[in-house]
């Protein structure tokens, strides 16, 4: 039988008090969320790094589908990118989808009708105008969902609705959210489409809202579910909306993201409603069957973080505030084809070489490291990415650029051998020190904003996160 | 059989600049300082010069690529004009090229000259700069501060050193050059600062404060070497010169293979080792009457007095704070302020060192002229600990 046979997800280290949010912008008197989180992706991370991040860890995939709404490039895929990235062969199938919040979803169900066995690798970074009730209401983060048989989480039954009714919109001309008026959207889109599409998905399913025990139902505004579940006499709670109180609004990883945390609460036996709402519904009835692989990791990230209160970096880092970075800041970060095409593919992989005795090294060179190393040698490819590490040396330099100070860099240790100076992200209240444990994440290295191109690189942080307010 | 360098080159007029803002001055203008005081000092005429190589880091702040801002600033006719570029080693690539010359027989006077002029780029510190286009790819962008404040923490950890502690004799080291350098007419910061000040400044790179940093400066540094045979005949009975210069560079050891602790520089050692030799140093404690340092950060004069050997592994925290290495101290270093204080042309620094030695060794450093000065030593460091370009220099009389 068809289904999701593991899930991912990821969430950036920060999180937006919303409250000191709403308090920053009492004097306008605009109204916005007034509490809960709102996840904040860090300066180098974007909807490709966060969909890369919460694809970590499954089995290589036939065919891989990036899902976004706010991908950074209108011609490039991402698909690829991320093939390269998560270290999957090159012949791995890539596309992307776009278009609407519930791409993801829909890319799920198209997988679910086929037969090879797909990833879909979901990630949000959407921009919005300060003072928009979207700016506190979305946040950043990515999930994804592998598609197999003899699954976890079976397929029972799916329905779909197209339908242009618009709740909100962005354009090229006008890139940030657009949105309609909320009662419009509250009356339509529930008795319109999420209602009736997920009347048929329980129809398809053969069974009714009653044996539905958790949903994931992506709700275009908050408590939409309530209408829905008394239509659907459903009495499953929508941790979608849990996801909503902590992270925001993710956009088209919402739904897989509230799909994970729903399978990690789910039992053996109960039934889950997964719907994607966008331009119409997907909704899609799954029955778990055993614990689901990389579940776990989704209450985990609703636990973590470090609370952001400070509205001006939360304005810096959501790009909705320029700063004048000054003279140090104007350099050229031009990165070439030629290069990329050497090059690329072992940085966006973290891919060093190991050497004829078995040291492990990164970049690979045609002479080794090695001190007794007195020639070229053959070097077999080894992924660090995913490789422990501790610090060796380390700094938090004030001076140099970085959108969010201070630049944190040093000497990273892996423990299979390799030595890499490198980037430390995701400075946590107390900062680095020498001996800490590291793991790698996928970050933006450069962002060469003149000519709109950016690179990819790992970067360190620590093993462990802190739980949010702890 | 390679016999070294020692004793096979005189240096017979040096120059220098003041170093600092020069917004008054281009690199012409520098160039042709620095030389026209070396060559009043040599005593040769500038048709004599016959070889030359130019030092200079960052062509692109102002200077120009190539050699030839050398050879148009002084006009040299039609003779072998080169530049050479090490990182902040450069000054000493550039005197240790005409050495070589000279020492090669292939030319009786060579011309070594650095420069830079960084107060074109309109802001403090080091530009950031590509690493190349693959490097790029990896490479953290940090700044020289960043790099060099590593060595703190490293070195903190080997030794189990309280935090502040280190920090105290950092700033110790600060403050001696700041001492130092009020006595020297040419240096750009002449002002004494107060371990309080100090210590309190705002944070550059963790741990690095202010005053742990050096600046960077505008400035020109010149020499002129010739055979100690050739110097006799032109009256020098007992010329100064070149006893070692020894170079040690990174070969991607310290920052790709895992076993250096970062808490030293392994290209000092090298290069400190070698040059010893080259000078038949015995104890660099009782030999060497001064040093001159790469003290870019006040941590890296801190390790550096334990890879030149005259601190014991461990040991240099205290030896500081014990005023070892202050003017008045067993072995006084940055006696002319340092990078500190004198100031970092960058192309110029390693020049620059052995200018003071030079002055300090013929008895002309005035009010900051040591009693004994019979053998001093430059150490001229590039690029960063773990990616480094070491270069040390003895210097002495013929007798």
């Amino acid at each position: 039988m068809r289904g999701v046979a593991r899930v991912g997800v990821y969430a950036p280290l920060l999180r937006l008090d919303c409250a000191a949010a709403s308090r920053a912008l009492k004097f306008s008197g605009l109204p916005g969320r007034r509490d809960g989180f709102r996840a904040v992706g860090g300066w180098d991370e974007d909807a490709f790094t966060f969909a890369v991040e919460a694809a970590r860890g499954g089995s290589p995939p036939d065919a891989l589908v990036f899902a976004s709404t706010s991908a950074p490039f209108f011609e490039r895929l991402h698909a690829t990118l991320a093939v390269d990235a998560l270290g999957l062969p090159r012949e791995t199938r890539s596309r992307d989808v776009a278009g609407s919040r519930r791409c993801a979803v829909s890319a799920l169900l198209d997988a679910l009708l086929g037969s090879s066995s797909d990833l879909i690798a979901t990630g949000e970074r959407r921009a919005a105008r300060p003072g928009s009730a979207s700016h506190l209401a979305q946040g950043d983060g990515g999930a994804a969902a592998w598609v197999g048989d003899d699954a976890p989480a079976r397929l029972l039954g799916w329905a779909s609705l197209s339908h242009d009714l618009v709740d909100v919109y962005a354009s090229r001309e006008h890139p940030y959210p657009y949105v309609a008026e909320e009662r419009f959207v509250r009356e339509t889109v529930a008795a319109e489409i999420l209602v009736p599409t997920i009347r048929r998905a329980l129809e398809s399913a053969g069974c009714s809202g009653a044996d539905i025990q958790h949903a994931a139902v992506h709700e275009p505004v908050a408590g939409l579910w309530r209408e829905i579940s008394r239509a659907t006499k459903s009495a499953a709670p929508n941790h979608a909306a849990d996801v909503s109180a902590k992270l925001g609004d993710l956009g088209a990883a919402h739904a897989l993201f509230a799909f994970a945390l729903a399978t990690a609460r789910a039992k053996p036996g109960e039934r889950i409603l997964l719907a994607g709402f966008g331009s119409g519904c997907d909704a899609l009835v799954f029955e778990m069957t055993r614990p689901m692989p990389g579940a776990e990791r989704a209450e985990a990230a609703l636990r973590e973080g470090l609370a952001l209160t400070d509205y001006v970096r939360f304005l810096s880092l959501s790009g909705a505030l320029e700063l004048d970075w000054g003279v140090r800041s104007e350099f050229e970060q031009k990165a070439q084809p030629t290069v990329l095409e050497r090059y690329g593919r072992d940085a966006l992989g973290f891919v060093g070489g190991r050497d004829s005795k078995g040291n492990v090294q990164f970049p690979k060179s045609r002479i080794p490291v090695r001190p007794d190393a007195d020639g070229p040698e053959p070097m077999q490819d080894v992924r660090l990415a995913d490789e422990p590490a501790r610090i060796v040396s380390v700094t938090a330099d004030r001076l140099n650029y970085t959108p969010d100070p201070p630049f944190w860099f040093g000497l990273a240790q892996f423990d299979i051998g390799a030595r890499v100076m490198m980037e430390f992200t995701d400075a946590n209240a107390s900062g680095f020190s020498v001996g800490d444990r590291v793991a790698m994440r996928l970050r933006i290295k450069s962002h060469d904003r003149r000519r709109g191109f950016r690179t990819y690189f790992w970067k360190a942080a620590p093993a462990e996160r802190p739980a949010l307010g702890g | 059989m390679a016999s070294g360098i020692k004793d096979k080159v005189a240096i017979i007029g040096m120059g220098c600049t003041e170093f600092g803002e020069r917004w008054d001055k281009g690199p012409e203008d520098l160039i042709v300082d620095a030389f026209e005081q070396a060559l009043a000092d040599s005593g040769v005429a500038r048709s004599d010069i016959q070889a030359a190589w130019m030092g200079n880091a960052l062509d692109d702040i102002n200077v120009g690529n190539s050699a030839l801002p050398l050879a148009h600033a002084l006009r040299l006719k039609s003779i072998p004009v080169s530049r050479v570029e090490n990182m902040c080693a450069t000054g000493t690539e550039a005197l240790r090229a005409a050495v070589y010359a000279v020492a090669a027989g292939a030319v009786d006077f060579a011309l070594a000259l650095g420069v830079e002029k960084l107060k074109d780029t309109g802001y403090g510190g080091l530009p950031l700069r590509t690493k190349g286009l693959a490097n790029d790819l990896w490479l953290p962008y940090g700044s020289a501060p960043g790099s060099f404040a590593q060595l703190a923490g490293a070195y903190a950890a080997k030794h189990r050193l309280n935090g502040d502690d280190l920090k105290r004799a950092m700033a110790h080291v600060s403050w001696k050059s700041h001492q130092n350098a009020v006595n020297n007419p040419r240096a750009h910061l002449r002002k004494a600062v107060d371990m309080d000040t100090i210590l309190k400044a705002p944070m550059i790179a963790d741990p690095l404060g202010l005053y742990d940093c050096c600046g960077v400066s505008d400035g020109a540094a010149c020499a002129i070497v010739t055979t100690p045979d050739i110097a006799r005949g032109l009256g020098v009975a007992n010329p100064v010169t070149v006893k070692a210069v020894q170079l040690s560079a990174s070969h991607g050891w310290e920052m790709s293979y895992g076993a250096w602790d970062g808490s030293y520089v392994l290209n000092t050692r090298e290069a400190a080792r070698r040059a010893y030799a080259e000078a038949d140093v015995k104890d660099a404690r009782t030999e060497l009457s001064l040093t001159e340092v790469h003290d870019c950060f006040s941590i890296t004069e801190l390790v550096t007095m334990e890879d030149l050997g005259l601190s014991d592994e461990g040991r240099a925290p205290t030896d500081i704070l014990a005023g070892t290495y202050d003017r008045n101290g067993a072995q006084p270093c940055q006696i002319d302020g340092g990078l500190k204080c004198f100031g970092h042309p960058v192309g110029a620094s390693g020049l620059r060192m052995a200018f003071e030695v030079y002055t300090q060794l013929l008895g002309r450093a005035g009010e900051r002229q040591l009693q004994t000065a019979r053998l001093g030593l430059t150490h001229n460091l590039g690029g960063a600990p773990f990616n480094s370009v070491a270069a040390v220099s003895i210097f002495g009389r013929l007798h």
